[in-house]
């Protein structure tokens, strides 16, 4: 497994730095502008979620290496209240009825894979996977 | 058009002032602002319908909730100075007869 | 993403050929182009990074500041990107909705149709049009063997599926109810208790129940809180409203209702109604009780049918062809 890396989300400005750090790690692998971009948005979405919602939490990074092919995981780890229902965070118009962010159903358009973990007082863990295309 | 609620709220007896149109849109809004006063033992609700130019059945529906709540709760509910386009949907369902509507002080104080 | 392959080749030459000569038809190249993009469901990002590489292709020298912009423009598109794809998504999720609700109307109409009787010497029309799909009126025909007519015209609070729901349940009320050997007053007390027990508090229903006796020429007729209908007097050719005192359905648990009588003669006309019809609205102006009568009287001398039917044109289009509320309208006319 290659190193990971990882962001502790304190404040506002700690989303800015796991945006760089993972938009960085997307380069090196070979990741297109448009992937990038996706890639970030992604990160700030998750990294926002621990800011406003969780006491303490953070963002890391794998890259996946397997035999056809080459990706990033983004992994956002939390311990924060939890989410009671998460096919309701899931459905669209839910989380962005309030008009904020592009809420978890947005995250899973931007990567290619998705899956979440939660317990209600423990908090969530979410990973996500963008392949290099 | 939108229902402006306005609540003047007191120990024994709260005033509530509607000005606007009460329809399915703004129903839950004076549905969430009226039944908590009724569910108060006692306490007495005056609801002024002066500036109520529309209300559908909808509005009917919201008043017979809080009128079954002052029932429960042994509080007192009464609707002032209502508009003749009001006043009618009250006597054509009957509901004149189970809640209290004060006509004699329209048009002014005595 | 087939597409963007070869899309990127017209894109490109689209560009190229509007910088050279910033023609018209670049531009409506341009126009087509974004509508296929739209039919497959492009997102705004990648259209910019099209953009970006048609340049790139085309002015390899462009400067920095230029391409950082174009980068930076990238950015932004990004959650437009995400918000596209999720009305995408939502209008799928609202058709498959709307078929559903389609089924249901279809149900409903299965479920509440009556048909319209026979009766001689009586001339019936009927026009019930729902606002939305689903419809909260109801009304409904029960010939008796003494040849008596039984005529019942409900409305429930609010419109829509709820409404259509509650109108289920009065209806197979109404089924077992022995109708055609209890009065009007009867049918209404034993349909307010089936209410009262099995809806919220705040969801009620109007129905008016007449009974109409052709050999004695007399209307029978109790209303729990209905819109009132009216009696055309051939005699005078007025119209008087048919006056009934009685509470809606669902309030209270035991409730009383008053029976009225009335003689129809010959020519004379019931009109009976929803609150869709009296409350019609023009733009911001209700219609009068009066400006109904009117077009009522205007087609006075059709056949009962084809005038609800003439009433009711009348009404749609005064309403942009946008009911607000459910339309019932029933008249029967007295022949002989």
């Amino acid at each position: 497994m290659a190193p990971k890396f990882c962001v502790d989300i304190k404040q506002e400005w700690d989303i800015v730095k796991a945006r760089q750090l993972g938009r960085d790690r997307a380069r090196e692998i070979g990741f297109g502008t448009v992937d990038q971009a996706r890639l970030a948005t992604a990160i700030s979405e998750l990294a926002r979620n621990i800011y406003l919602y969780a006491d303490s939490g953070k963002i890391c990074f794998e890259i996946t290496d397997e035999t056809d092919r080459k990706g990033i995981c983004v992994i956002s780890l939390d311990t924060g209240p939890g989410i009671q229902n998460i096919s309701r965070v899931m459905e669209d118009g839910y989380s962005t009825s309030g008009g904020l962010g592009a809420g978890l159903p947005g995250v899973k358009r931007l990567v290619d894979q998705f899956d979440i973990q939660s317990e209600e007082e423990k908090g969530t863990e979410i990973r996500v996977i963008k392949w290099l295309r | 058009m939108n229902l402006n609620i306005d609540v003047a709220e007191g120990n024994e007896k709260s005033v509530v002032k509607l000005s606007g149109e009460i329809d399915a849109y703004t129903a839950p809004k004076l549905k969430e602002n009226l039944l908590p006063l009724t569910k108060k033992e006692g306490h007495q609700t005056e609801i002024n319908m002066e500036d109520v130019h529309y209300m559908d059945s909808t509005g009917l529906g919201i008043f017979i909730s809080a009128l079954k709540s002052t029932n429960e709760n042994d509080s007192d509910m009464r609707l002032v100075d209502l508009q003749d386009r009001v006043l009618r949907l009250f006597r054509i369902t009957g509901l004149d007869e189970l809640i209290t509507i004060d006509t004699a002080i329209r048009g002014g104080n005595e | 993403m087939e597409t963007l392959n070869t899309e990127i080749h017209n894109y490109r030459n689209l560009l190229k050929h509007y910088i050279q000569i910033r023609d018209e038809q670049s531009l409506y190249g341009a126009e087509q182009l974004s509508k296929a993009f739209i039919k497959d469901n492009v997102p705004p990002e990648e259209i910019i990074n099209l953009h970006i590489r048609a340049m790139a292709e085309l002015y390899p020298d462009s400067p920095d500041h230029f391409q950082d912009s174009m980068n930076f423009l990238l950015e932004v598109m990004i959650s437009y990107g995400i918000a596209h794809q999720e009305y995408r998504s939502l209008r799928e999720e609202q058709s498959e909705l709307k078929s559903e609700i389609a089924v249901a109307a279809n149900m409903q109409d299965t479920l509440l149709t009556t048909t319209k009787p026979e009766v001689d010497g009586l001339d019936i029309g009927v026009v019930s049009v729902p606002a939305h799909q689903m419809s909260g009126d109801y009304y409904h025909f029960l010939k008796g063997e003494d040849d008596s007519l039984g005529i019942a015209v409900a409305d429930v609070i609010g419109k829509g599926i709820p409404a259509a729901l509650c109108m289920s349940m009065i209806k197979y009320s109404m089924d077992s109810l022995p109708e055609a050997t209890m009065s009007p007053k009867t049918i209404l007390k034993n349909l307010n208790r089936v209410v009262e027990r099995n809806v919220d508090s705040s969801m009620f229903i109007t129905m008016f129940y007449a009974q109409f006796l052709p050999y004695e020429n007399k209307l029978w007729y109790a209303s729990a809180g209905h819109e009132p209908g009216f009696h055309y007097d051939a005699a005078t050719k007025t119209f008087e409203e048919i006056k009934a005192k009685g509470l809606v359905l669902g309030v209270t648990p035991d409730t009383d209702y008053r029976e009225y009588e009335r003689t129809i003669d010959k020519g004379d006309m019931v009109i009976l109604l929803t609150d869709g019809v009296t409350e019609c609205r023009q733009g911001d102006r209700f219609i009068e009780t009066d400006e109904v009568l009117g077009v009522i009287k205007q087609y006075a001398d059709l056949p009962a049918q084809e005038m609800v039917n003439k009433v009711y044109k009348h009404f749609e289009r005064m309403q942009n062809f946008q009911l607000r509320d459910d339309f019932t309208l029933i008249v029967l006319r007295k022949e002989v």
